[in-house]
């Protein structure tokens, strides 16, 4: 019982930005860790299990694991030549351009999903979780769908670059 | 034995029995003679918490040492500050030459061990102390490392193998093989690199974290284990291992100079091309 009564280490320590001293001067806290104690404040510590027991480890799931980071390398990897070239070779060519917007909605995609992953974890707040996900896939289609438009009906991504370049 | 004894006797017995009070001096203080340098005070700041009055917040307290009477590290300070000035700091030491990992804690910022940390001879600035961030605190500078030893044994930290050797004796290996395992084998989990792990205090109760990953790559890349598709699919999830973004905050402060991003970065490799 005694490590429910355990604090975390400067959670304890919270203090608003910016206090005042003494003499009534305005002092800024200097000490900038990791702002999760304002976001998300660290529970009471609970131990799951024994002392002598492994902590649980999660259900191994390649396609969130192994698969997934190797293709978010591949789209990255992708992204360079395909940002590179129709500068680099002066033409526009539709599919170049299309290959160029489908990577950039899955890079971008991967990279916000993995922000969730962090700092929203499902196992403490697991409906905020699941909201931003689905707001997350919803976004990403609203800006394939506009960037389908965009392509298709109008002068697309590489060319609208270019000119507001020449602007 | 005897002769030792006979000289030493012999060397008191040469001596006066008495003698005056202004000569007497105890042999484990520093001798203060009369060219004694100008003292170099310094300051250091330490992160106070005791478990016995949990309503009290954690406050830091100011001790000032001689650091002419003082130790080059900063263990020897904090010890002189517990023998001299205050029983009641709390910290873990063993071994003071950096090869039990117990004194790792937090200092001016930067997570290391107090006994291979020297103390800054700037006396105009101050030392802060704390113990290692973002871990539950058991007492002052002792952090609870709970869930870090269970995040160690959940990889099962041991050699895995079902067929026996040839000549039935020991698990031989070729010095090629031996060489992967320099850099990973000298890790003495003293969690200085997991606890500057940003997503580590996000995410510890899923995230493995550097210290426990190197160990992990360090029976992944072992010849002689047989079990290393099993260590992968355990890793296999979207936690354990990929909550790594190579901050490198690791390598950066690790005190024994080793580098767990590259441990983690061929964890990656290994699972990508499985």
């Amino acid at each position: 019982m005694a490590s429910l009564m355990r604090r975390p280490c400067l959670s304890a320590l919270r203090t608003p930005l910016a206090t005042r001293n003494v003499a009534g001067v305005t002092q800024v806290v200097a000490f900038h860790a990791s702002a999760r104690r304002q976001i998300l404040p660290p529970e009471p510590q609970t131990i799951q299990g024994t002392m002598n027991d492994p902590a649980p480890i999660p259900t191994p799931h390649p396609s969130h694991g192994s698969y997934h980071w190797t293709f978010e390398r591949l789209v990255c990897v992708g992204l360079v030549p395909v940002t590179i070239a129709p500068f680099a070779a002066g033409t526009l060519n539709p599919v170049m351009d299309a290959v160029l917007c489908s990577l950039l909605v899955l890079h971008s995609h991967v990279g916000f999903q993995a922000s969730i992953i962090d700092y929203f974890p499902s196992r403490r707040v697991p409906k905020t979780a699941s909201f931003l996900n689905w707001l997350l896939r919803g976004l990403t289609l609203t800006t394939a769908i506009g960037l389908y438009e965009f392509e298709t009906n109008d002068v697309g991504v590489t060319e609208a670059i270019k000119r507001i370049w020449k602007a | 034995m005897a002769s030792l004894r006979t000289t030493s006797r012999l060397i008191a017995s040469s001596r006066p029995l008495f003698r005056p009070a202004s000569l007497a001096r105890s042999y484990a203080t520093v001798e203060s003679g009369a060219q004694e340098p100008a003292p170099k005070v310094k300051k250091f700041q330490v992160y106070r918490w005791n478990p016995d009055t949990p309503s009290e917040k954690p406050k830091m307290q100011t001790y000032e040492l001689d650091l002419n009477k003082t130790g080059p590290m900063m263990l020897d300070a904090l010890i002189r500050i517990k023998n001299e000035i205050d029983p009641t700091l709390t910290f873990r030491r063993s071994c003071r030459e950096g090869i039990c990992g117990s004194c790792a804690m937090n200092i001016d910022g930067v997570n290391t061990l107090a006994c291979l940390c020297r103390i800054p001879t700037d006396t105009t600035k101050e030392s802060r102390i704390y113990p290692l961030p973002h871990t539950y605190v058991v007492k002052d500078l002792v952090p609870d490392l709970t869930q870090f030893y269970k995040q160690y044994k959940s990889i099962k930290p041991y050699l895995q193998r079902e067929t026996k050797s040839e000549d039935g004796l020991e698990y031989r290996q070729s010095p090629a093989d031996r060489k992967k395992l320099d850099g990973l084998y000298e890790c003495i989990l003293c969690a200085c690199c997991s606890t500057s792990c940003p997503s580590y205090w996000w995410n510890s109760e899923e995230y493995l974290g550097p210290a426990i990953l190197l160990q992990s790559y360090r029976w992944l890349a072992d010849s002689r284990d047989e079990k290393t598709a099993e260590r992968k699919h355990a890793l296999d999830n979207s936690m354990s291992v990929y909550r790594c973004h190579t901050i490198l905050n690791c390598t950066r402060t690790c005190p024994k100079g080793l580098n767990p991003a590259r441990a983690i970065a061929e964890i990656k490799k290994m699972m990508a091309a499985h």
